[in-house]
Order: structure tokens, then sequence, then C-alpha cells
């Protein structure tokens, strides 16, 4: 009963996840001409900016741990 | 009572509650599969949540309720018979530092009251005396708004800052427009301090606003309407411009010119700072 992803996989899905995220919210941005997406842009922005900084952390760990295990 | 839920809201609840129940039979089943599933709902369910706009109006009914006030003021302005020139005052004039009234001088080139008479009639939204007008401005809640953004009033900003910030909050922030520029003639652009540290200058500074694509774009076309007065009030988005204008430099402010194009997707608006 284990949770089936590994600490590899959802740094996997979190960098993907910010990629999707971080476009999205650039192409929408307000200094593109983009207004008329009914979207809180600024919480959209703040989401990929965390998600992409979950996703750095979870690669300092696995680097942490490389370095640690030599 | 019958709620109506929206297809908005159903959707991303309905995302994150498959969501769950993927995640679980994920852990339940040892899949990984669900799991990627299962997680990629919950969480897209979350962020669509998360994200969604704030109550909207759409952009004919806001114009639709706004223009009525704003002929009204206008030809009320008109039929009292005010001619003069339209002043922006500064907080200065007044016992409140946050308050800032339009001054409409009852002949052209009529001098501006003083703070002593000013603040006798603070607390009042519309007041006539025999030298002039003083009224509430069509942008003061709009000012407010945009001094809520951005975290201060701009009785603490200087106009170097509010050059710098005002493109931003109209952009990014509250999207009045697609795009703002502030540009001011000579090199005035000086804060306070610099201000009173040389009173040999006493040129009046010109602020010249390109807004792109505003809201507002009916009303402000409206609003560019020969009156009889000899500067015009301005829409609320012009408005509330020469309130953070005024309000950053602590001097009167004066709309001298609005135009906007055909199409109305740009609207230049001149304001000059009066020296006193």
């Amino acid at each position: 009963m284990d949770f089936p992803l590994s600490f590899w996989d959802i740094s996997l899905w979190l960098a993907v996840t910010a990629i999707i995220l971080l476009i999205t919210s650039e192409l929408i941005s307000p200094y593109y001409g983009k207004t008329n997406l009914l979207v809180n842009k600024k919480r959209l922005r703040d989401v990929a900016l965390t998600v992409a900084t979950l996703f750095l952390i979870t690669v300092a760990i696995k680097v942490a741990t490389i370095i640690i295990s030599q | 009572m019958i709620t109506r839920i929206k297809p908005t809201t159903l959707a991303t609840v309905t995302m994150l509650l498959l969501g769950t129940i993927s995640l679980i039979a994920a852990i339940s089943y040892d899949s990984l599969i669900l799991a990627f599933i299962g997680l990629g709902l919950a969480f897209w369910g979350a962020i669509l949540l998360y994200i969604r706009p704030e109550e909207y109006t759409r952009k004919a009914l806001l114009e639709a309720a706004l223009s009525p006030s704003l002929t009204t003021l206008n030809q009320m302005i008109q039929e009292l018979g005010y001619k003069g020139d339209t002043t922006y005052l500064p907080p200065k004039y007044f016992k409140n530092p946050e308050t800032t009234k339009l001054y409409i001088s009852k002949y052209k080139n009529g001098t501006l009251p003083t703070p002593e008479q000013t603040q006798l009639y603070e607390d009042q939204h519309i007041t006539r005396t025999t030298q002039g007008m003083l009224l509430t401005p069509p942008g003061i809640q709009l000012a407010e708004l945009l001094e809520k953004s951005l975290g201060k009033s701009f009785t603490r900003t200087d106009l170097k800052n509010l050059q710098q910030n005002l493109p931003k909050l109209f952009m990014e922030n509250l999207e009045i427009a697609e795009n703002l520029e502030l540009q001011a003639e000579n090199d005035t652009t000086q804060n306070k301090e610099d201000h009173q540290a040389s009173p040999a200058q006493t040129k009046n500074t010109t602020i010249h606003a390109k807004i792109t694509r505003p809201i507002y774009g009916t009303t402000l076309k409206e609003a560019e309407e020969p009156s009889q007065t000899a500067a015009p009030i301005g829409c609320p988005v012009c408005s509330a411009i020469a309130i953070a204008i005024t309000k950053a430099t602590g001097k009167p402010v004066r709309i001298t010119e609005t135009k906007s194009s055909e199409d109305i997707n740009t609207v230049e608006a001149s304001y000059e700072i009066i020296e006193e």
C-alpha cells in the first residue's frame, strides 16, 4: 500500500508541470496584450514560480544526496 | 433557495474528485499510471480553482452605467456657468492628508482658492462659492484602487516613482489598459526634496500620458465632448492619473488636453503641474 511514485518521478512531474505553467503564464502576461483571458494572472504566475522552485529543490536534494553518498 | 453552480466550478470540482479517487486507486493497486493521472487531475483541478478570476462585469454594462453620471456632471457644470480652469487640488489644501478635490473656477484665469477656504468645505461632495466650485473628482475611487494595489498612498511617492509604478498598476495589477506611457516634458521629474532645494525652478511641468486600449473607451470619448470649462474634467481613468500626479507632486494639476483616436485604441492626455 505504498505510494507508487518515487522521488525522481515526482521531480520529473514537477519539471513538466512547471514548464507548462511558466510558458502559459508568460504567454498570457498583460505585457503581450493578451488581456481577454479571464484568469487571475498574478496567481497563475505565483503558482508557476512555486512549482518551478519545488522542482529546483528536488534537484538540489538529489545533488546533495549524490555528494553525501560519495 | 437554489444556488446555481457555474460550469467551470463543476468542472474543477469534478477534476479534483476524480484525481483524488485515482490517487487512492493508485495506492491500492500500486499503479504508476493511475498515480500520474490522479496527481495531474488533482493538481490541475486545484490550480483552476485557485486562478479563477474575481467577479467581473461586462465592459458594455460598465460603460452604460458610468456614462450618464459623467454626462450629468458635465451638463451640471455647464448649466451652473462655470467657465474657468479645472484644477485637481493636492492634499495640502485639506485637513485630511489623503483628500484630493477638483476645483473649477467661475471665470477663466481665475485664481486657486487658499487651503483655509477649501478646508471649510472639505467634507462636502459638491460645494459652490462665488469664486468657484469644489467637487469630488470622477476618478477618486479608481485612484484609491490603484493606491491599494500599490500598497501605499501616492503621497508617499514622487513623480519619478509614479512614472515607474503607474504603468505596472495599469497593465499588470488592474489591467485597466494594455499600455501606459508617462512622459514628463523637460527634465523636471525630480523628487519633492529636489524641488524644495531649487526654488528658482518655477516652470510648469507638463506630463503626457498615452493610454493604449483602455477600458471605459466610450466614456473617454464622451468626456472629450466640448464643454464650457477651459480644461476638461477628464474621464475616470484620466482623472485617476491626475489625482496620482497631484498627490505625488503635492502640487495642483490641470488636465490641459485629452485626445483619443477614432477607434478609441489610444488616448492621450496632457497634465500641467502648476507651480505656486
